[in-house]
């Protein structure tokens, strides 16, 4: 089967969501390797849950919670 | 009696956005699908059921699509019966079998329709939701609703008084997260509901002559610093959209953002004489039973439950007023005075940043007049400007010069045009001031501060300021105690920067002042052609250049205004002051495509410096 699909969950390129681009990878059923058409990335599931996780590094208050917000 | 208040919305949309592209993905295209319709309404259901679990009472938008099914229809009915929900109308949700038949065409956005057939839809679907209740709507919406389609409702269906009318800073950002492939461009409107204008949608009515008629609100309620500087749909009082933006705790599926979101604009109230809102408006499609993007359902499900939970919690703390749109339309003309005749109170959003980590804070400010964004992190520049007192006429939609983009343009904005920091070579939009001595020079954007608001009655007029903390500007030999305020009238179309200079230490030296606004105009981040803006010293003379980007300047040693005109938005800026000083204009070049305005002077202890930034409706 050439074409690709989509997995059980909708993944997005983690490589392309840290520059603000919001796109669906596809899936190779019979290697489990999801790709992106509009970067280089490849990976696993494992692989890109580990880069959703370097995403998240940019929200540095991302637990906290706040309870004022000016500075007075 | 302090007012947080909320609308709740929800639309029984039969074929969700994203339905076909996302979860329908290697299938063909079926807009009848009776599962996907099906499962649709078991959405909206659920989310009915949760807000109602909590208290809150709800708008039921009903799409044209909706009306088809008998079922919605009953459901729309039962709930306003039981929980007082207000039935209203949205022009979302178009596609549906019976209207891709009925107009053979696929846009879905009223406001890109031509405006023969936004007539022929307003028409066709409050006449079917008239079949459907018997009474048409106070209430409708869509992602954007231009003027021209606001004014052809409001004369055919005057019960229509509150709308669905914008997305904050929904614009190139936007597109450009979609792949380019989400045409939805309409920067540069209002954060809160206001009152538009007849002439142009984001531009708020100035008087009853202007009074479209209707309130607007905003779709959802965004992070200020976040959705300007990022994806605006990861920001949201949309529960998904913070999932959305991956803002979550994976292992224990909290989002603590998603709460500080709302409590920020809570706080909002100090400044807005005890009045902040918020809007939570989710499609169906992002509850989607297969999961969106890499959340399950139960994930998807548990946020929306827990968005319900916590504005039901503050509801019962007396914290928060739930109300229908039509509820709020009457509330928000009493609260902001217009019921006086007051079209002026301006709304005012102080905002610091509560996700990446700094402590970075703007301070937004709109009002009839202009849409301002004043950053403390780079010494209270303005970085984003719109001229609303141009009240522009931008028709959009098929037959226009504006098929798609329906920004309101700016004369700054620091991201699609530079601010401060540009590479090698030319100059960026903002307004900012520089102090030099002995060849040294300093930029106000580059000595972060904070701020702190107040009112004040001045000569008659209630002033908004804000008060920016001193900062201290050390040369080489000599240190500069400075500080800013800034005060924005209540309808005075301008900006008054105050610099206070509290202390000068060091060697004696001649210091400067050189207060300027660097500016464009455009709705992207592509250059517009500059030709024929004019820029004017006004001295004891009058000189004037017309713009052919040659580099040239022009000076006086007195003036009390410089300033551009700017024919292709119907907009005069201009820096003045009360007492001439040496001013001057610069035209810019192909590669900095720019105009700069501004006065140099000496500063000396003690002194106050103040220039006012004057925007003008030029034809």
């Amino acid at each position: 089967m050439a074409q690709l699909g989509k997995g059980k969950l909708n993944y997005r390129c983690p490589s392309c969501f840290m520059r603000d681009l919001d796109i669906d990878m596809f899936l190779d059923k019979k290697t489990g390797i999801y790709s992106c058409i509009r970067c280089q990335f490849r990976g696993d599931e494992k692989k890109i849950l580990e880069w959703n996780e370097k995403v998240r590094e940019r929200y540095g208050d991302m637990y906290k919670r706040f309870t004022k917000f000016d500075f007075d | 009696m302090d007012k947080f208040v909320v609308n709740i919305i929800h639309r029984p949309e039969m074929v969700p956005e994203y339905s076909a592209t996302v979860t329908g993905q290697g299938k063909e295209e079926d807009i009848g699908d009776k599962a996907l319709i099906t499962e649709s309404l078991d959405i909206f259901k659920t989310q009915q059921r949760l807000a109602h679990e909590n208290g809150l009472k709800c708008t039921i938008q009903m799409t044209y699509a909706a009306l088809f099914n008998d079922e919605a229809v009953e459901l729309a009915k039962h709930d306003h019966d039981e929980f007082g929900d207000e039935i209203a109308l949205s022009l979302l949700g178009l596609p549906c079998e019976e209207f891709r038949e009925k107009y053979k065409t696929k846009d879905f956005c009223i406001w890109m329709f031509s405006m023969e057939d936004k007539k022929r839809i307003v028409n066709d679907v409050f006449e079917k939701f008239h079949d459907c209740f018997g009474f048409y709507p106070e209430s409708t919406g869509s992602y954007y609703m231009d003027a021209e389609l606001t004014n052809y409702i409001k004369e055919k269906y005057p019960s229509v008084k509150c709308a669905v009318a914008t997305c904050w800073e929904e614009g190139p950002k936007a597109y450009h997260t979609c792949n380019n492939s989400w045409y939805t461009l309409f920067d540069g409107g209002p954060w809160a509901p206001w009152i538009p204008s007849k002439q142009n949608t984001h531009a708020p009515a100035a008087n009853a002559g202007e009074d479209s008629g209707i309130v607007a609100i905003p779709h959802l309620s965004r992070d200020l610093i976040a959705c300007y500087d990022g994806n605006g749909s990861n920001f949201g009082t949309h529960p998904q959209n913070v999932l959305r933006g991956m803002i979550y705790d994976t292992k224990t599926w909290e989002y603590p953002y998603l709460y500080n979101l709302i409590d920020q604009y809570r706080d909002l109230e100090k400044y807005n004489d005890g009045y902040s809102y918020n809007m939570m408006f989710v499609g169906p499609g992002w509850m989607n039973k297969m999961g969106r993007w890499e959340q399950p359902y139960e994930l998807l499900l548990k946020s929306y439950t827990d968005g319900c939970k916590y504005y039901g919690e503050l509801k019962k703390q007396g914290k928060l007023v739930d109300m229908t749109m039509s509820e709020f339309a009457d509330y928000y003309r009493e609260k902001k005075k217009v019921n006086e005749g007051n079209y002026n109170v301006p709304e005012c959003a102080p905002w610091r940043d509560i996700l990446y980590g700094s402590d970075k804070q703007l301070f937004w400010y709109c009002d009839p007049y202009m849409r301002a964004c004043v950053n403390m992190d780079q010494g209270g520049a303005i970085v984003d400007l719109r001229p609303y007192v141009a009240k522009l006429n931008w028709p959009v939609g098929i037959g226009t010069p504006h098929v798609q983009d329906a920004s309101y343009p700016f004369l700054i904005q620091e991201k699609y045009r530079a601010g401060y920091f540009t590479h090698y070579a030319g100059a960026g939009t903002v307004r900012s001031a520089k102090l030099s001595t002995g060849g040294e020079e300093v930029d106000l954007c580059l000595c972060p501060t904070h701020m702190h608001f107040s009112e004040e009655v001045i000569d008659g007029v209630k002033n908004r300021i804000i008060t920016l903390d001193p900062i201290e500007i050390e040369f080489a030999k000599t240190t500069v105690k400075l500080q800013t305020k800034e005060y924005f009238a209540e309808g005075a179309s301008n900006i008054r920067i105050e610099r206070n200079i509290l202390d000068i230490t060091g060697e004696p030296a001649e210091i400067y002042l050189d207060e300027y606004i660097t500016a464009c105009y455009g709705t992207t981040e592509y250059p517009e052609d500059m030709t024929g803006i004019t820029l004017a010293v006004e001295g004891a003379e009058m000189q004037k250049l017309s713009y052919e980007y040659k580099c040239r300047d022009l000076k006086s040693d007195a003036a009390g205004m410089v300033s551009a005109t700017v024919p292709q938005i119907n907009t005069k800026v201009s820096l003045s002051v009360k007492d001439p000083v040496p001013g001057y204009v610069e035209e810019g070049y192909a590669f900095s495509p720019m105009f700069k305005l501004g006065f140099k002077k000496t500063i000396e202890k003690g002194e106050v410096f103040g220039t006012w930034l004057n925007l003008e409706k030029a034809n």
